[in-house]
């Protein structure tokens, strides 16, 4: 799934390139880079596992919480870092929004993002072991690999746009 | 000198994890759940030789390490399990040569009229969960696993690797176990451990105990890698880690104890009481051996390192999560004779575009060192220091 989403970014990406070439004859590997508000807009609907709402309308993610780093130069990597704030301080959902919240942005955005999600500081009990898990790439990687697991991320994932 | 891109191989379609190069042959291991093996051959010409049968790990094959000397592989996957593979001899007993067919040479896709069939020889369960490194012992007697449910473990085998016996399940780390590495001549492990520590483990009488706890990384420490030197009494290991730096260790000879604190020979003799107390106050263990930092890299990586490899021509290669591939080596110290420094070599960015990098290895191919790196664009790539 992350390889076919991955490779439609890429094609549009490669389509806007086509089309400013073509037009302008800016630089050929720089597109409009990717700001906060559109890391706001790709993750504030994604569904709270246990409510009925958002993690937008939660304020779980909010846009002054978020950071990006991009040129829009395609060839260059990029970086995303979100500060999560979970609803309660022991919330034990913290890691599986987390984790949705990664793939959802490891899908949708090119594949020059690094992505690095924290707990806002002094929101959570296990601030540091969920923020380690979170970035733990070979942790995410096998996550991913567990049906059930991807099974609840999908469900939160189907009220994206 | 710099790093010149030699080869790129497009072998997988999802991450590369692991490599592993011996006898001319480079085994990769990927989130594709595939483990393929190519030939190298000098002037970095590749041959994809092997593709294992995909059907045996449900999930990424995560580790991939060829028993020193012979043609068997071992391969540690999300899926719990390690699978074991040999060399299928041919009827006719023909060895592969490249030299017949000058279009062979260069990796292709299709050509598989190069006979190299691996076959699967055994399944080694035991870990609950995923297995994340297998590395065999110099000799090839033992292999060591571990796994995200932070134990190692020892396996003992014969000559065939059919049976597999369980020797030693060592859970002294706190968290997942991430690497293991074996001394290259003695039997000595390295384990490296989400919880931010490198575990020595020696054999004392068929007993495998931790003999050291290396403490001082930030953050998991993903990778491990011993000197390459021939001379025993100086063993050292490189680290790389979550907090972006490359540590050297070293572990102290006895007399070395108490000359390293004061850090003058002079003091050696006539000062034995002092290295008694020394040794009371770090006494941990029965069998404790003494290891320290003996130097911090330069640090040039600005993300995670995942992988490190000790050549045997001294140098250190490092690379990691900022795409960077970075060569350290060591030069003697201006201001102070005898005494060794780091440096750093050369560095390469975008090493593999925009992806990260998850292994680097050192091969020697026929006389030739070749730098091997496996990406999450799923390519193999092979460097050259000029």
């Amino acid at each position: 799934l992350n390889s076919i989403t991955e490779s439609t970014s890429d094609e549009e990406s490669d389509e806007n390139l086509k089309s400013l070439t073509q037009s302008t004859h800016l630089i050929q590997d720089t597109i409009d880079p990717i700001d906060a508000q559109e890391i706001y807009d790709l993750t504030a609907y994604i569904q709270d596992p246990e409510h009925p709402l958002t993690l937008g309308q939660l304020s779980i993610v909010n846009l002054e919480d978020i950071q990006v780093h991009d040129t829009g130069n395609q060839k260059e990597m990029a970086e995303v870092v979100i500060h999560i704030t979970p609803t309660i301080t022991h919330c034990s959902l913290a890691t599986l929004i987390g984790l949705g919240i990664r793939v959802r942005l490891e899908r949708a955005l090119p594949p020059r993002f690094r992505i690095t999600i924290l707990l806002k500081k002094g929101t959570h009990q296990s601030e540091n072991q969920v923020n380690k898990q979170l970035n733990d790439k070979e942790r995410v990687t096998a996550a991913c690999e567990n049906e059930q697991l991807l099974n609840v991320v999908s469900n939160m994932l189907s009220t994206c746009k | 000198m710099k790093l010149e891109l030699a080869r790129c191989i497009k072998l997988h379609e999802d991450k590369v994890w692991s490599l592993d190069f011996s006898r001319g042959l480079l085994a990769s291991g990927s989130t594709d759940r595939r483990t393929k093996i190519v030939s190298i051959k000098p002037e970095a010409q590749v041959t994809l030789v092997d593709e294992l049968d995909d059907s045996t790990h449900s999930k990424s094959v995560r580790s991939v390490a060829w028993r020193p000397g012979t043609s068997i592989l071992a391969t540690g996957s999300f899926d719990t399990t390690v699978s074991i593979w040999t060399r299928e001899e041919t009827e006719e007993g023909e060895e592969y040569d490249s030299e017949e067919d000058e279009a062979s040479r260069e990796y292709s896709n299709s050509n598989h009229d190069n006979k190299y069939v691996m076959e699967l020889l055994a399944i080694i369960e035991g870990h609950e969960n995923e297995v994340k490194s297998v590395a065999w012992s110099y000799d090839g007697s033992l292999l060591a696993t571990c796994a995200r449910d932070k134990s190692v473990w020892i396996w003992e085998t014969d000559e065939i690797g059919e049976e597999y016996e369980c020797i030693s399940v060592l859970q002294e780390h706190s968290q997942d176990v991430k690497n293991v590495v074996w001394h290259p001549s003695l039997p000595i492990l390295a384990s490296s451990s989400y919880d931010d520590t490198i575990r020595i483990w020696t054999d004392y009488d068929d007993d495998w105990e931790c003999s050291a706890v290396l403490n001082g990384h930030k953050g998991t420490v993903w990778s491990s890698d011993f000197e390459k030197s021939n001379n025993n009494s100086n063993i050292r290991l490189c680290s790389g880690s979550d907090d972006c730096t490359v540590r050297v260790w070293k572990k102290l000879n006895k007399g070395e104890v108490g000359t390293s604190v004061k850090g003058t020979d002079d003091i050696n003799d006539g000062n034995a009481n002092e290295e008694e107390d020394e040794e009371e106050e770090n006494d941990i263990y029965d069998n404790d051996d003494k290891w320290i930092c003996e130097a911090i890299l330069p640090q040039e990586h600005t993300r995670s390192i995942y992988s490190v490899s000790w050549g045997p021509n001294g140098m250190i290669a490092s690379a990691g999560s900022d795409g960077k591939l970075v060569i350290y080596h060591e030069v003697e110290d201006k201001n102070e004779k005898n005494k060794m420094r780091w440096e750093v070599l050369c560095i390469k960015e975008l090493i593999h575009g925009i992806y990260e990098c998850n292994i680097v290895k050192w091969i020697d191919v026929e006389g030739e060192l070749l730098l091997a790196t496996g990406g999450d664009d799923g390519y193999v790539n092979l460097w050259k220091l000029i």
